[in-house]
């Protein structure tokens, strides 16, 4: 049963793209905006893979990394907009980054496309701390214990110096470069707790992390009954997808042939991006069209008030 | 896991890995890469005006390609340029020996002892001592970085908190600018200048610094332009100029005539190994240094050889400088026992000592997976440290090209004389076009090539001025972390401007720092001379 | 005293004035954040303090060259040949990458298609051209300028080299993109 759903799904979703009628006009330069090697980038050339060996499209994955994805927007806002140049970033590159930034780029001198997956951003520590609760930590803090948060994006920074505040807490905030430096650091003992996105599901498993608190509007999915941010009183949140976007303007068959071919791949468990999707989150978080417009406008406005309330 | 069931994982990894179909034979890729690395780097050892540093530059991009981006390519790319590294330096012994022509600078000392056995018509016994004293010290070096590093690496982590690695990044960058080159002025300067590179369009703020508002800034230089700029460009950019200035015939080369016995004897063994053992354990020393490279141990090696053979020669032996196989062993000796003791600083702390180290660092970074580093010796129990598996399966990679040498090496490297037929003004070019087609594969823009391009010029007027480029080179791969390292440190102690000075091991480390610097300044002695 | 013994005066000076120009005039102009900043009510680190350091040591080096290591022995400084040199191989550079990334685009527009070069960009035997031209004449100018005439033999090795770089890094590899078909 379950696979006859699966096959009237997928024949759905080809259905859809064949109706799209859309082919791109040449290779397809896919920017990506991790570094080389690591989990997101594997992401994208995955989706790339998939995506060649099932319709045929030709990908040329090339790395423009840095700035949290604004180097990446740059490059690509004045590529061609046939589709034959697009970008994998995260929304916090459209929304706070670019905000923050305030450098002549607005979320809508791009066309968001489509999103794959949502981060599982927890606030964790290493179990040998001691913490079994988030409560066991601001204890620890308050008993004069001096904490270093490790992070890895000035939002996520923002976020910590609230969780902070909000908890009579002064934490000495360490941001790092990429997730797997907060893990490395975390392990090594140079920080007390971190955020990570999804990496430390092995840990936590393994029972050498703990998760303290869901860094997210919605509880974790492996440990729901750590605190989420309002729980803990954050009004705002570390709520992010992976995100491929195109230059501004793209005709609309072009990105709705694009979203719908990488949705399918991402949801699909038995393809290989599919696959590690569901692995590390738990499986594929999937916006697009108008949902999606809407995603993007409201991160950029929620970005100024986090702003404000992070110069307090 | 414990220890023995990483160091077998890492041997699994290296023969289970990912395989190579040939001819419909499917070999693991690993060890197959580690001959071609091998055989490759004998062959341009052999070569003048090539050596290992530059094939190890070329084939990267094209072995990144072929085995992709992800962690399964790591051993069979390191592998390879692990091979390239170590074929190198007995590589270069042969045109040293036979013609008189150091085929890599620090073959120079071979050519002192080598070529006058040749001329006694002992040129294959000549490059048999250097296989053998060559092949020794590499073993040898090879065991101290297996038990070294790890031990290294775990001292680091449990006693070095963030402004201790602070400090330990700042005391390298002062030794590698204090003794590369002899002048701390112009150690100095390179290193400046590779920071300053390694800081345009980085840091923490969303506008990239030092970028002039421009798009090409914005990326920062990417670390391929800069070493392979530098290192590799400035290189062929100055042999260029020399043919072209001494329109060269490589002329009729002298026949290599042989009389006598030429075969190593146990008894010339005897003889030899008091000088390999001295100089494997100055080159090991060396080695183990960041930023002191194999032409220091070469010539250090050889003095003290020297010294002692002046002292105990049997009369009827020669002396240094006429022919002694004593001579030819301790340079070869030395020069290899620096390989595999300079990946003690690279592994176990993330510092490249010279430039194979710096590719090896590259090819880490390119493709990801692995970070050279204290964290790679995690020993966890429960779950696999996919970086320790690899690091095991990297000195696993080094066994096996140690076994190649001692078995292969000999054999190939005694056919390589005809590399030096091969005119240099048509090797560089074609060496130029690959590199840059290398860097644009890689970085995808054309701006890229001209970034390696004004690399390539400066280090090219480094040479011109007697600045050591590789201080340069490193500052420049360390430069990002050496900020970062302080930043994270300086938030980590709560904004204490003195984080530097505040604990008893960073207090230590940045005396060393002084000293290093304060021991430079001083007016040197006349340096041993050759 | 000649001038090759006072090349460390030269490279001194010049890396004096270097260290002074980046660190007060590049570096305050071109960050955003200072040496030390304050965020979240706390002091961090800017992003000019890096650069200032690194300016220093240029600084630094430069003035160390002025003082202890003016009378050095060997002092080696580029010639005037030198120089000629670098801008002769600059000017090559230029020409031969400038018929590198025009001449695929120019021939593409020979045929009078309507069709861009950019979506050519993949497809032989188009994506060849310019690499093929531009590698070429790299090859062969420098091995004739140093043999001063151009050789048949000199033609064969820029034809070969340019065949090899093709077959190695193009036709195994269906994602990467020989110059400059990354940059159409």
């Amino acid at each position: 049963m379950k696979r006859f759903l699966l096959a009237a799904a997928m024949s759905f979703v080809g259905f859809a793209a064949h109706a799209a009628d859309w082919t791109p006009p040449g290779p397809i330069k896919l920017m990506i905006a991790f570094a080389a090697g690591g989990g997101a980038d594997t992401q994208a050339r995955l989706i790339a893979e998939d995506l060649e060996a099932k319709l045929g499209w030709q990908f040329i994955p090339e790395q423009v990394t840095g700035k949290g994805g604004l180097n990446l927007a740059a490059a690509i806002k004045d590529m061609p907009n046939d589709g034959t140049a697009i970008g994998m970033v995260v929304t916090e590159s459209l929304g706070y980054n670019m905000r923050a930034a305030d450098a002549g780029m607005t979320p809508d001198m791009f066309t968001p496309i489509v999103t794959t997956a949502g981060f599982q951003m927890a606030v964790v520590s290493l179990s040998s701390k001691g913490w079994s609760s988030f409560d066991d930590m601001i204890a620890a803090a308050k008993a004069g214990e001096e904490l270093r948060f490790g992070t890895m994006s000035p939002k996520l920074s923002d976020l910590a110096y609230l969780i902070g505040k909000a908890n009579g807490v002064d934490f000495n905030i360490v941001q790092v470069r990429g997730g797997r430096a907060v893990m490395d650091g975390v392990n090594a003992g140079d920080m007390d707790l971190g955020f990570m996105a999804g990496i430390q599901a092995k840990g936590v498993a393994a029972g050498d992390l703990v998760n303290l608190a869901s860094a997210l509007s919605e509880p974790l999915k492996q440990t729901p009954e750590a605190p989420k941010m309002s729980d803990i009183g954050v009004e705002f949140t570390a709520d992010g997808y992976f995100l491929f976007i195109g230059p501004a303007g793209m005709p609309e068959d072009a990105r709705t042939a694009i979203a719908d071919a990488i949705a399918e791949v991402a949801s699909d468990e038995n393809s290989k991006a599919g696959g590690i999707i569901q692995k590390a989150f738990g499986g594929a978080s999937v916006f697009k069209g108008a949902e999606l417009d809407a995603l993007i406008a409201g991160d950029y406005e929620a970005a100024g008030a986090l702003l404000d309330a992070a110069s307090e | 896991m414990d220890v023995a069931g990483y160091i077998w994982l890492g041997i699994l990894a290296v023969f289970q890995g990912p395989e190579l179909s040939f001819l419909g034979f499917s070999l693991p890729a690993t060890p197959v890469m580690v001959l071609c690395g091998f055989l490759l780097g004998i062959m341009v050892g052999a070569t003048p005006g090539l050596a290992g540093p530059m094939a190890m530059a070329i084939s990267l991009p094209i072995l990144i390609s072929s085995f992709g981006y992800n962690p399964d390519a790591l051993l069979p790319v390191m592998g390879f340029l692990i091979g390239v590294m170590k074929g190198s330096t007995i590589g270069g012994a042969v045109p040293a020996i036979l013609f008189n022509t150091p085929g890599t600078p620090d073959a120079y000392m071979t050519t002192l002892d080598g070529y006058p056995m040749t001329r006694r018509g002992k040129a294959r016994k000549a490059l048999r001592v250097a296989h053998f004293s060559s092949a020794s010290g590499d073993t040898f070096s090879d065991v101290v970085l297996i038990l070294c590093a790890p031990f290294l690496a775990v001292l680091v982590e449990a006693y070095l908190d963030l402004p201790e690695k602070t400090a330990l990044l700042i005391l390298s960058l002062a030794f590698i600018a204090a003794v590369i080159g002899g002048s701390i002025g112009k150690g100095l300067i390179a290193t400046g200048l590779g920071l300053l590179a390694a800081y345009v369009g980085t840091g923490d703020d969303f506008y990239p610094r030092l970028s002039m508002g421009t798009q090409e800034l914005a990326q920062g230089f990417p670390i391929t332009t800069a070493v392979l700029g530098v290192l590799i460009l400035g290189e062929v950019f100055k042999g260029i100029e020399d043919s072209l200035r001494h329109a060269t015939s490589p002329g009729a080369l002298q026949e290599v005539r042989e009389e006598g016995d030429q075969s190593l004897r146990a008894t010339d063994i005897r003889r030899i190994l008091p000088f390999i053992g001295r100089s494997a354990v100055i080159g090991t020393a060396i080695g183990a240094l960041p930023g002191v490279g194999s032409t220091l141990a070469a010539t250090l090696g050889y003095t003290v050889g020297r010294n002692r053979h002046a002292r105990r020669k049997a009369p009827d032996h020669k002396d240094f400088g006429e022919g002694a196989m004593e001579g030819i062993a301790s340079t070869e000796a030395a020069n290899s026992s620096v390989s595999g003791a300079n990946l003690i600083p690279v592994l176990s702390l993330g510092i490249p000592g010279n430039a194979a180290a710096v590719f090896l660092i590259l090819a880490a970074e390119s493709i990801g997976g692995f970070n050279p580093g204290p964290t790679v010796f995690k020993f966890t129990t429960d779950s696999v440290n996919p970086e320790l598996v690899v690091a095991f399966g990297l000195f696993t990679t080094m066994f096996i090209a140690n076994a190649l040498n001692w078995t292969v090496g000999g054999v190939f490297m005694r056919t390589m004389s005809v590399m030096i037929r091969i005119p240099k003004h048509i090797l560089l070019p074609c060496v130029l076009l690959l590199t840059l087609t290398a860097i644009y594969v890689q970085e995808t823009r054309l701006v890229a090539i001209w970034f390696a391009i004004g690399f390539g010029v400066l280090g090219y007027l480094m040479r011109r001025t007697g600045i050591s480029p590789l201080p340069f080179v490193i500052a420049f791969i360390l430069g990002g972390k050496l900020e970062e390292t302080a930043r994270q440190a300086f938030a980590a102690t709560g904004g204490d401007p003195f984080f530097l000075f505040s604990s008893p091991v960073a207090l230590l480390l940045m005396a060393l720092t002084l000293v290093v610097i304060l021991t430079s300044l001083r007016p040197k002695k006349e340096p041993a001379s050759p | 005293m000649t001038s090759k013994t006072r090349a460390n005066l030269f490279i001194g000076l010049g890396c004096l004035a270097l260290g002074l120009v980046v660190a007060f005039i590049w570096v305050p102009l071109d960050t955003d954040t200072g040496l030390i900043e304050k965020v979240r009510r706390r002091v961090s680190i800017g992003d000019a303090l890096a650069p200032t350091i690194a300016a220093a040591f240029v600084g630094l080096g430069g003035l160390l060259l002025l003082l202890s290591e003016r009378n050095a022995e060997v002092q080696p400084f580029p010639s005037r040949n030198n120089l000629r040199f670098v801008l002769f191989f600059l000017v090559m550079l230029v020409i031969v990458f400038g018929v590198m990334r025009w001449a695929g685009p120019f021939a593409v527009q020979l045929t009078g298609s309507d069709e861009p070069y950019r979506t050519l960009r993949d497809t032989a035997p188009w994506k060849w051209i310019g690499f093929a031209l531009g590698g070429f004449g790299l090859v062969v100018s420098l091995i004739s300028a140093v043999e001063r005439r151009l050789r048949l033999r000199t033609v064969i090795i820029g034809v070969a080299a340019v065949i090899a770089l093709i077959a190695i890094f193009d036709l195994p590899f269906d994602d990467l993109l020989l110059p400059p078909n990354g940059d159409v």
